[in-house]
């Protein structure tokens, strides 16, 4: 859909994340390379463990110990009062007061489960007012204003009482619509969800969808999408990365990824999607195989041992780069030179 | 939340009564009665004791009627304050006792404020630098203060304070301040001798809450609120302090109403050892000579004030920890 | 929602997935106790605790043999003697001895005074025959582990910790003094868990009126200061009662407290367990009460208990130490690790004879000992450890 005519909001390169423990090192995210144009709403899918969390997290530093980013870069555009230029966050002190006043100001991140997002003994007003006045040069009632404000954006019904409840008082979508006030509470450019809706029923989660394409549609936020379903990101994606086992396996505008997949790994996901119209006593196809242990990485390409297309000789011994097949769509397999 | 309170200070109640019936057996365990003991001490410096002044006596006491009458009269004399005579010492037990049980809180409460005061951060840093040296270092210390007793301890320090520091680590106070009046200066001598008994009593209390609040901290540290506090770009050291800890301190803060009771049972033996003024050694020694009164009377004060203090610590708990006074435990 | 993510996060796997490899299929067939048994294996230090422990208890055992004197004898003239070095070789050969001391008044302190004298060496055996004993209260013996030549008296030899202030070797009576230190805690714990068990079994059984008096008593019993309590107990007993009178009356006083901590743990575990949906079908397929709680429900939490009662017992080591420390205790002729550290009472003795605290060590180790073992047992019990 998007052509990339603005320059890049969020320009990932290289990222490699490792995680050394006694076992072993796992790398999480093997080389991971994506952009993400302002305004638009990138997808980030693939199974459980391929390290979209952990590609999350490493962007706004926030990988829990033992891990660490060992490599790539991570180019940031700033707000234009704040600079407006393009700083590396990866290249920031860990922790330090630069890529802080960047957290929750500008990226914000909203979390899978709410319940335990929030603190069980801090009421959620509490939790949002802290992050206005921590990025926001303004007084515990203005903050507690703006809360109120944001809880009644997100469609939180009295919010003036909503506020000084604990979050275990509100149910699984209010919940979810907090999180959300809190993350927008100080109008970030980018709003990473990571797996925003998972732990919701279809209804709330259509509204939770709604929610966020509204609150994007008004403030002109690019959201980072993380999930495994390819529902979600059908309704909401402007482009889509697909992962696997922390690397970038396909990139491409969400149209062309549903119509027109290149990667095998694209492609047997797709196929595996019960479809509506498909004869009944018709079987699921799985993808062959399992994603394999982290310790246990297969040499050259990752997928190689799951290919069904797979070339022997070359794809167990190297492994393919990312490379450009089309317009903003960039493939890495053997298939495609 | 009232009804939390209402229920807790109920059950002191009800702990104090057990208490004094306690203390009464144990007035009334010896074979004989105050008053043979007095005869027979009596006798044994030359002196006799008259039928009359016996049998006087024993009126007096209430002695030969039924335990429960004596127990109502006992403790009808307890309330107004009438211990009872010591007779080893000649002398009202209250008067006897004198400043010792205050001591005696004093050292127990500095006791649990050192407990408290170690621990929290011992087992904060613990938690945050796990595997570190630091945490090797305080769970070795901690894993010694649960395994050598306390009395044992003490008995260690006093001989290396001995031997190789040719000090008495031991007392409350310098000689010269032993007996005299309250002033600012015995006041700062107190001071400078409690924190070595504090920190001998406290230490066992010490390990164990470094390790709950280790494993209780460790546990926090790994839930997905501390993740999002971190995300919003507080730093660190807040993100540290004002979630995971303020949830782990709950279950940490419900443990110091039982560890008052320990503290105040190990000062007895611990201050025999160092030779504190406290309530301790005249315990030990009312209970070999078989003086009951002072005796029954010490067990059920310090009885009582541990109940006072646990009573404290409940509605400490309350007032830390919402979700008690949001909903009935 | 399932969180397969979990399972995979780097972060998280957990150890034994990676090792588990051939294990995989025993590992879905062993029993409880063989995982139980295999976790605890990987607890180095409470597996070290283990060993110490059955090595106090072999010393529990093998009294007799360990020691090379007889215990109760006393002799002044040996009074307070500092411990003895062993030399393991004379010259070039190996041959253990010591050597022989001699004991003098000091004529301006009227203190004893010893000196050992290198030139006569007393040779230190191996299976020596001493002074005579009953093995297991039957066998008759009469040879030690150590000890001297048969034309010597080892009583009146060897002191390898030294003398109490009446001359008696403190060993041979450390090595006493450990079976009796034991096995009161054993006792003591026996019945703290009968009662435990039992009113916390009922507690958290039936629930209701039971269980909230129940709660009650402990919450009671839980803010007594005990010592004090245990203090006037132990006093209270009549002094001409024999020593073993006394023994149980003690293991009584102190069990009497020390249930609560059982009682809390089994209650626990009966209220996590009656929801459990195992315990539910049990009984709607027809199970008797008597049948679900002991066949269903006792082996999900018989490690919690185990794991319970081991670490009950460094308490009542250390209790029994205390009581007898005080002389409330223990008195002698009996002989305890509470009773040998009573001569050790005030600072001045211990300056002049450190060794007397040596009794010490014993009840630091072994209290060590269980609190490890006891932790690992607790880990290896937890279903939802690592």
């Amino acid at each position: 859909m998007a052509a990339e005519s603005r320059p890049p909001l969020l320009s990932v390169r290289g990222l490699k994340t490792y995680f050394q423990q006694d076992e072993g090192t796992v790398k999480a995210v093997d080389g991971v390379s994506f952009d993400l144009a302002p305004g638009a709403t990138l997808g980030v899918v693939g199974e459980s463990g391929c390290g979209k969390s952990v590609t999350a997290r490493s962007i706004l530093g926030i990988v829990d110990r033992p891990g660490r980013i060992v490599a790539g870069e991570v180019h940031f555009r700033r707000r234009a009062g704040a600079d407006g230029e393009v700083i590396d966050l990866a290249a920031l002190p860990p922790n330090g007061p630069a890529i802080r006043a960047i957290r929750g100001a500008e990226i914000a991140l909203i979390f899978q489960e709410p319940m335990s997002s929030f603190s069980p003994v801090h009421t959620v007003g509490s939790q949002i007012v802290e992050a206005i006045m921590l990025h926001q040069q303004v007084g515990r009632r203005e903050a507690r204003a703006k809360a109120i404000d944001m809880l009644r954006r997100v469609g939180v019904s009295s919010p003036e009482q909503r506020i000084d409840q604990l979050s275990n008082q509100l149910s699984g979508g209010l919940r979810q619509r907090a999180m959300i006030a809190m993350a927008l509470s100080c109008h970030p450019t980018l709003l990473i969800a990571d797996e925003p809706t998972t732990a919701l029923d279809v209804t709330t989660q259509t509204q939770i969808l709604d929610l966020m394409r509204q609150l994007q549609r008004e403030d002109g936020m690019a959201i980072m999408l993380i999930t495994h379903d390819l529902g979600v990101v059908a309704e909401m994606a402007t482009d889509v990365v697909v992962m696997y086992l922390g690397r970038v396996v396909e990139q491409a505008p969400v149209d062309e990824i549903f119509h027109a997949p290149k990667h095998p790994y694209t492609q047997s996901l797709l196929r595996s999607i019960p479809r509506m119209r498909s004869r009944s006593r018709e079987r699921l196809t799985p993808i062959a195989g399992a994603v394999p242990h982290p310790y246990d990485r297969p040499a050259g390409c990752p997928f190689h041992p799951r290919c069904p297309q797979v070339i022997a000789g070359r794809c167990d011994r190297d492994e393919p780069a990312l490379r450009p097949v089309g317009a903003g769509h960039a493939v890495s397999c053997f298939l495609y030179p | 939340m009232l009804a939390y309170i209402g229920r807790r200070a109920l059950l002191a109640v009800f702990t104090v009564w057990a208490i004094s019936v306690l203390a009464f057996a144990i007035i009334q365990l010896p074979p004989g009665d105050y008053v043979t003991s007095y005869i027979a001490q009596m006798a044994s410096t030359g002196s006799v004791v008259s039928e009359e002044e016996a049998e006087t006596l024993r009126i007096q006491y209430g002695l030969g009627q039924p335990m429960y009458v004596q127990y109502l009269k006992w403790t009808g004399q307890v309330v107004q304050g009438n211990f009872g005579m010591s007779m080893e010492w000649r002398r009202p037990v209250g008067e006897v006792i004198g400043e010792r049980l205050w001591l005696t809180v004093v050292v127990s409460v500095a006791a649990l404020i050192l407990t408290w005061g170690l621990a929290l951060p011992i087992g904060i840093y613990s938690a945050v630098r796990q595997y570190s040296v630091g945490d090797y270092v305080a769970t070795f210390i901690g894993f010694i203060g649960l395994a050598v007793p306390n009395f044992l301890l003490a008995l260690v320090l006093l001989y290396l304070g001995f031997v190789f520091f040719n000090a008495n680590i031991g007392g409350l106070f310098s000689p010269e301040l032993q007996d005299a009046p309250w002033s600012a200066a015995r006041v700062w001598d107190l001071m400078k001798h409690l924190p070595i008994p504090a920190l001998i009593l406290g230490l066992a209390g010490t390990a164990q809450q470094i390790r709950i609040m280790r494993a209780n901290l460790l546990d926090e540290l790994r839930k997905p609120y501390v993740v999002t506090a971190r995300s919003k770009g507080l730093a660190e050291a807040r993100v540290i302090l004002k979630y995971p800890v303020r949830v782990a301190l709950n279950p940490f803060a419900s443990t110091i109403g039982y560890t008052l009771p320990y503290i105040v049972s190990g000062s007895i033996i611990v201050s025999l050892v160092l030779g504190l003024p406290t309530v301790g050694p005249l315990l030990l020694k009312a209970l070999i000579a078989q003086d009951m009164f002072l005796a029954g009377t010490i067990v059920l004060l310090l009885g009582l004030m541990t109940v006072i203090g646990t009573l404290i610590s409940d509605i400490l708990l309350v007032w830390i920890d919402p979700r008690i006074r949001l909903e009935e435990t | 929602m399932a969180r397969p993510e979990a399972a995979l996060d780097p972060a998280r796997v957990p150890e034994s997935e990676a090792t588990a490899v051939v294990g995989d299929q025993r590992l879905f067939v062993a029993s409880q106790w063989q995982l139980m048994w295999w976790r605890f294996r990987k607890h180095k230090l409470a597996v070290a605790s283990a060993i110490v422990i059955l090595g106090f208890y072999a010393v529990v055992v093998g009294a007799d043999f360990l020691a090379y004197a007889d215990p109760d004898l006393s002799e002044a003239q040996r009074s307070l003697m500092p411990p003895q070095r062993l030399y393991w070789f004379d010259g070039w050969r190996f041959a253990p001895h010591v050597h022989a001391v001699k004991g003098a008044r000091d004529p301006q302190t009227f203190k004893r005074v010893y000196r050992t004298d290198p030139g006569e060496k007393v040779p230190v055996r191996l299976f020596a025959k001493g002074f005579e004993y009953h093995f297991f209260g039957l066998i008759p013996m009469n040879r030690h582990l150590i000890g001297v030549d048969a034309d010597r008296d080892a009583s009146k030899t060897i002191f390898l910790l030294g003398t109490d202030v009446q001359g008696r070797d403190l060993w041979s009576r450390l090595v006493y003094g450990t079976r009796i230190s034991l096995t009161i805690g054993l006792v003591g714990v026996a019945m703290s868990l009968v009662l435990g068990v039992l009113l916390g079994g009922i507690s958290g059984f039936y629930g209701g009126i039971l269980d909230t008096l129940i709660q009650r008593v402990i919450e009671i019993l839980r803010s007594i200061p005990t010592i004090p309590l245990w203090m006037g107990l132990a006093a209270a007993l009549p002094r001409d009662w024999t020593i073993l009178q006394i023994y149980f009356a003690i293991t009584i006083i102190i069990s009497l407290l020390g249930w609560t901590e059982l009682a809390r743990v089994v209650r626990g575990r009966f209220l996590a367990l009656r929801e459990e949906d195992f315990v539910v079908s049990a009984r709607l397929v027809g199970c008797s009460q008597m049948r679900t709680i002991f066949v269903h429900m006792v082996p999900s939490f018989m490690s919690h208990i185990i794991a319970a009662t081991t670490l009950a017992l460094p308490a009542m080591i250390v209790s029994e130490t205390a009581l007898s420390f005080l002389g409330l205790g223990l008195r002698p002729p009996a002989i305890s690790w509470g009773v040998l550290l009573q001569q050790a009472q005030n600072v001045q003795t211990v300056a002049i004879s450190p060794w007397l605290m040596l009794p010490a060590v014993p009840v630091i180790v072994a209290v060590m000992a269980f609190n490890f073992l006891g932790d690992g047992l607790r880990d290896a019990a937890d279903p939802y450890g690592r």
